[in-house]
């Protein structure tokens, strides 16, 4: 309930200050975002089996937002940006999707 | 790392889709509360972590609005961008017309300029006759007399290439009626001269540099009793006649008594001189 509000608290937040993101971040932040998507519902799904840990979802929030921008970053500068981030996007697709259908197989009992 | 009984790469990433180390705290807590170690301090971490989360859901939130708003921002300035790189495109090309129609006034005066002193004098005037000559042969002046008409087209329900006209064809075409003993020629409006080239560039037949579109209206001035007959019994003539029985292109031919033939667009000669001028 908390974790929704701070979640709402963080999306109104955004929508009233509309920060700038600076040019350098642009090509890096959807991939921060569909990163920290996957942190969130892997969160979610580890509350509902019971085994959820603050420490571990902060700590996988932040690794995979920085480790997606920097797999990222190097592949931009080795000149394979595109290829990696369509990588990482399909793994963390991947991982969302089956997730989500583990948060549904909880939530639905089927 | 990777269990054996995963051996696909997307197994793999399906079945460990949740972080491990949720696995492993909640094994190393379940130890630790079976061996009866009583940890004080829990509680209190406890609820400072819990503000952690909160913190990095509101992050979650703020990336996720961040983001939407940022490609929202973006697309208004790059669809701009594009508008404002057609306008100029279209500006730039209309002035280009512009200046088009202003080099053909300019040389029309030039031309009438250059004949009205030429007559002045009974030598200038002999120069201007050659001049005029010279210019029905090479193409820079137009030309009129009786000839042929000739309008191609492709065939109406084409399917393949074969049956719509290509650049072999009209040049086939010129090659004939010059052949016929045609003394001036033109596709729509472009005159044919010893510099024209005749080709096909992207989806569209070029003449002097211009793309042409169908159909193609092709004038010859010449004699209109024999220009016919003749084209008709050259090779040229076969072509065209198997182009329009096998093929269905389309192909008529019709006397004309009075036709204009336009100048080509001026030749600039930069490095070709007279022999003799010793430049």
């Amino acid at each position: 309930m908390i974790g929704a509000l701070g979640l709402l608290a963080g999306v109104l937040l955004g929508l009233f200050l509309q920060p700038d993101v600076p040019f350098w971040m642009e090509p890096y932040l959807p991939i921060a975002v569909v990163a920290a998507l996957d942190a969130a519902f892997g969160a979610l799904r580890a509350y509902l089996d019971g085994i959820f840990d603050d420490k571990v979802f902060v700590v996988s929030f932040i690794s995979n937002v920085v480790i997606a921008a920097l797999i990222v970053y190097l592949g931009d500068q080795l000149g394979v940006g595109g290829q990696l981030s369509t990588g990482v996007i399909v793994v963390l697709g991947i991982r969302i999707f089956s997730n989500v259908a583990a948060i549904r197989r909880h939530l639905f009992h089927a | 790392m990777a269990d054996p009984r995963y051996v696909g790469l997307l197994d793999h990433i399906t079945a460990t889709s949740l972080d491990e180390d949720y696995a492993h705290v909640a094994e190393k807590r379940a130890a630790e509360r079976g061996s009866g170690v009583d940890d004080p301090s829990r509680p209190g971490r406890r609820r400072n972590l819990h503000s952690a989360s909160i913190v990095a859901l509101l992050l979650l939130g703020l990336l996720l609005t961040v983001a939407g708003v940022q490609t929202a921002k973006s697309k208004p300035v790059q669809q701009a961008s594009r508008a404002s790189l057609v306008a100029q495109a279209k500006d730039r090309r209309d002035q280009l017309d512009v200046a088009r129609a202003q080099v053909l006034r300019l040389r029309k005066e030039v031309n009438r300029a250059q004949a009205a002193r030429l007559k002045a004098t009974q030598a200038g005037t002999a120069a201007n006759d050659e001049l005029e000559n010279l210019g029905l042969l090479t193409g820079a002046a137009a030309a009129t007399g009786p000839g042929v008409k000739i309008v191609v087209d492709d065939n109406p329900d084409a399917v393949t290439d074969r049956q719509t006209v290509q650049d072999l064809d009209l040049q086939i075409l010129a090659n004939g009626l010059w052949n016929a003993g045609a003394e001036a020629v033109s596709i729509n409006g472009q005159r044919l001269t010893n510099l024209t080239a005749i080709r096909l560039a992207g989806k569209a037949i070029t003449v002097n540099l211009r793309s042409l579109s169908r159909p193609y209206t092709v004038t010859a001035i010449g004699d209109p009793d024999q220009l016919p007959a003749r084209f008709v019994e050259s090779a040229a003539g076969t072509w065209w006649l198997n182009l329009k029985s096998v093929y269905g292109l389309q192909f008529a031919m019709t006397r004309e008594d009075q036709l204009t033939v336009p100048a080509a667009p001026p030749l600039t000669l930069r490095h070709a001189h007279r022999l003799g001028t010793g430049r």
